[in-house]
């Protein structure tokens, strides 16, 4: 195949929001285009629940909507199948059929690069398989393929060292500030990086809480090494990749007093969710930090949760001045 | 001339008005059903207080709370605009000293709000379902055909409540139809809905909430002695009904103006309850999100936008 003329559509969602960047370079350096669907909005959303199965979580739904506003202006659909991305660790089950359920669902569909991403027994190789079935689906091998994967590696870790580095919320709180908010409190928001990083599905609740005063700190905003660390806590080792995230940002954040709560977001639907925030909501609850649960689905009024983090904050800046 | 707090709260269901003095008493409240049309509940609250108070008064603060809180913001001009978590919790800790937990049950929500020390330390509102709250209890007493003011009275006949599913009204309906059909007393299906509808509340909005005495029992609904038996039962302790029970939103919402002390009120005045107010909407065509955006005029002027995600619309207006 002439992979001059390829169009390789993006989805921007779910995964999107972890590795976007590592995909984006590895198939421009390899000379595909790449089109990534465009932020999250009210039609795409609409789509994406008129195509999903009614069980789908929120985040499922609009991947399909992202797909299917992709599927028509494409040559093919990245859709890889997550299954692993790190040692002993797993993905949502429900992420892994993605590239099934999509065929099923789109009509036409698109030719789908479905390649397996298995990291789970033996991190490189798997990753180098993964890499080399991508380059595969393209029509491409050799060396070109390693140079193509060193750029996208270059790139995806200059831009998490970004995220990591932004953690403004610890180092400097307690500024000054004018008007009625007399200074900024720091404030966990945690969740799935496809909610936090969607503004549109995730109501852009760190925006909302910025505005109302409080100084956001994300999961991304904190070093990886520290989750780890702090998920060492639990008494068994939790196999979710992103649950092991949250669950790890949560009890970090827990430890520092600067930080005045967590605000923990969920999407309607979330199994491992389900799990993981009751047991953050637990220890928060048995370590006395505030802790704000806020469950997002199809139906959910933006007036809702404005009043409930509205009186969240208001119940931070009332202790601090206790 | 008195100088005088006003708390204006504008729910789904009531939209409520109370004043207050400089020492925090209550001088008068006003307790209506907003009908769907908010500035003429607002303004018909207004048109009372002065009925009530006379035309000698100066009002020195204004605090606005509830759903429509914006919109009777911009229309009052007030000074505070507050949260129905905050503005309740107030009220409730000036009414009961000391008070740890509140439970508050309206028209079409409920919340738990947790207190230590004075302080809010937890809260939860009910999510997108209305089953445990008022309007729950509304549309059974309608289906039965009896008074929603009776409905608690007849509740504390029951000899032996019968139980009820409370998860969903519309399960609950058939339920009690079912039981209706068996032949149980009318008493012992009243008193069973308030219990399940206890249940339904204490399960999911007080979920894992450590509910400590002293308890207020505040909103619409606590006026029902039914329900505060059904609570009393569950929790082990006897609940408290604030005096104000139905106006505590507004009653808060005036206290944190008087909190506030501005130095002059934004408030814009008694003659708005003649003037002639008007929302309107439309969808606004700019992106592909399709805001709604909503709009409140005073006559041809235009005083307030909002609803739409990128401000354009409600930046546009300077209030």
């Amino acid at each position: 195949m002439n992979n001059k003329m390829w169009r390789l559509g993006v989805p921007r969602a779910l995964f999107y929001y972890y590795y976007g960047p590592w995909w984006e370079i590895f198939f421009e350096t390899l000379g595909i285009e790449v089109i990534v669907s465009p932020p999250t909005y009210r039609e795409i959303m609409d789509l994406g629940v008129s195509l999903a199965v009614a069980e789908a979580c929120l985040p499922v739904k609009a991947y399909y909507g992202h797909a299917a506003w992709l599927a028509s202006r494409v040559d093919a659909l990245l859709v890889p199948r997550l299954v692993s991305v790190e040692r002993k660790s797993y993905i949502c089950p429900k992420l892994m059929g993605l590239p099934d359920m999509l065929r099923a669902t789109l009509k036409p569909c698109p030719q789908i690069i479905d390649t397996t991403v298995n990291l789970a027994r033996r991190p490189e190789e798997g990753l180098a398989a993964a890499v080399q079935g991508m380059a595969r689906a393209i029509g491409v091998r050799g060396h070109r393929v390693e140079l193509a994967k060193a750029a996208a590696e270059a790139r995806y870790r200059s831009w998490t060292c970004e995220r990591w580095g932004d953690t403004k919320g610890l180092e400097t709180g307690n500024t000054d500030q004018a008007g009625e908010r007399r200074y900024a409190l720091p404030v966990g928001v945690i969740g799935h990086g496809y909610l936090l990083y969607d503004r549109y599905l995730g109501m852009d609740i760190p925006g909302k809480v910025a505005a109302l005063g409080g100084q956001v700190i994300l999961p991304e905003n904190i070093d990886p090494q520290e989750v780890e660390k702090a998920c060492r806590q639990l008494p068994k080792r939790l196999y979710w990749t992103l649950g092991r995230k949250i669950i790890g940002t949560a009890l970090y954040l827990m430890e520092q007093e600067k930080v005045a709560g967590l605000i923990h977001l969920t999407a309607f639907g979330c199994g491992p969710d389900s799990l993981v925030g009751d047991l953050a909501e637990r220890y928060a609850r048995r370590r006395g930090k505030p802790f704000l649960l806020l469950t997002l689905d199809e139906h959910t009024g933006e007036a809702g949760l404005n009043t409930r983090l509205e009186a969240f904050m208001d119940m931070l800046y009332r202790r601090r001045s206790a | 001339m008195e100088a005088i707090y006003l708390g204006i709260d504008v729910g789904s269901v009531s939209t409520n008005v109370v004043a207050i003095g400089e020492s925090g008493q209550i001088l008068t409240t006003v307790y209506l059903r907003t009908r769907g049309q908010p500035v003429r509940a607002i303004q018909e609250g207004l048109e009372q207080v002065v009925n009530a108070l006379g035309e000698d008064i100066k009002v020195a603060g204004v605090g606005t709370t509830g759903s429509g809180r914006s919109l009777a913001a911009v229309m009052v001009g007030a000074d505070v605009v507050k949260n129905e978590i905050t503005a309740h919790a107030v009220a409730a800790s000036l009414a009961v000293p000391g008070v740890q937990t509140v439970i508050e049950i309206g028209g079409q929500d409920s919340k738990i709000i947790i207190l230590r020390h004075g302080i809010v330390t937890d809260f939860a509102m009910n999510t997108v379902c209305a089953a445990g709250t008022g309007s729950f209890l509304d549309q059974q007493a309608a289906r039965l055909g009896i008074p929603i003011e009776e409905f608690g009275r007849r509740a504390l006949e029951a000899k032996s409540p019968v139980r009820i599913a409370g998860r969903c009204a519309v399960f609950a309906e058939s339920d009690m139809i079912h039981k209706q059909q068996q032949g149980h007393p009318l008493e012992d299906i009243i008193a069973g809905l308030c219990e399940a509808l206890v249940r339904n509340y204490l399960n999911n909005v007080g979920k894992g909430k450590e509910i400590l005495p002293p308890v207020v029992f505040q909103g619409g609904v606590a006026a029902n002695a039914g329900m505060c038996r059904a609570f009393n039962r569950a929790l082990g302790t006897e609940v408290i009904v604030p005096e104000h029970y139905g106006v505590m939103g507004a009653y808060g919402a005036a206290l944190l103006a008087r909190e506030m002390k501005p130095g002059a009120s934004a408030f814009r005045g008694f003659e708005l309850i003649g003037r002639e107010f008007r929302t309107g909407g439309f969808e606004c065509q700019g992106c592909a999100n399709h805001c709604e955006v909503v709009e409140l005029r005073e006559g041809r002027q235009l005083l307030a936008r909002w609803g739409d995600r990128c401000g354009k619309w409600s930046n546009a207006v300077a209030v």
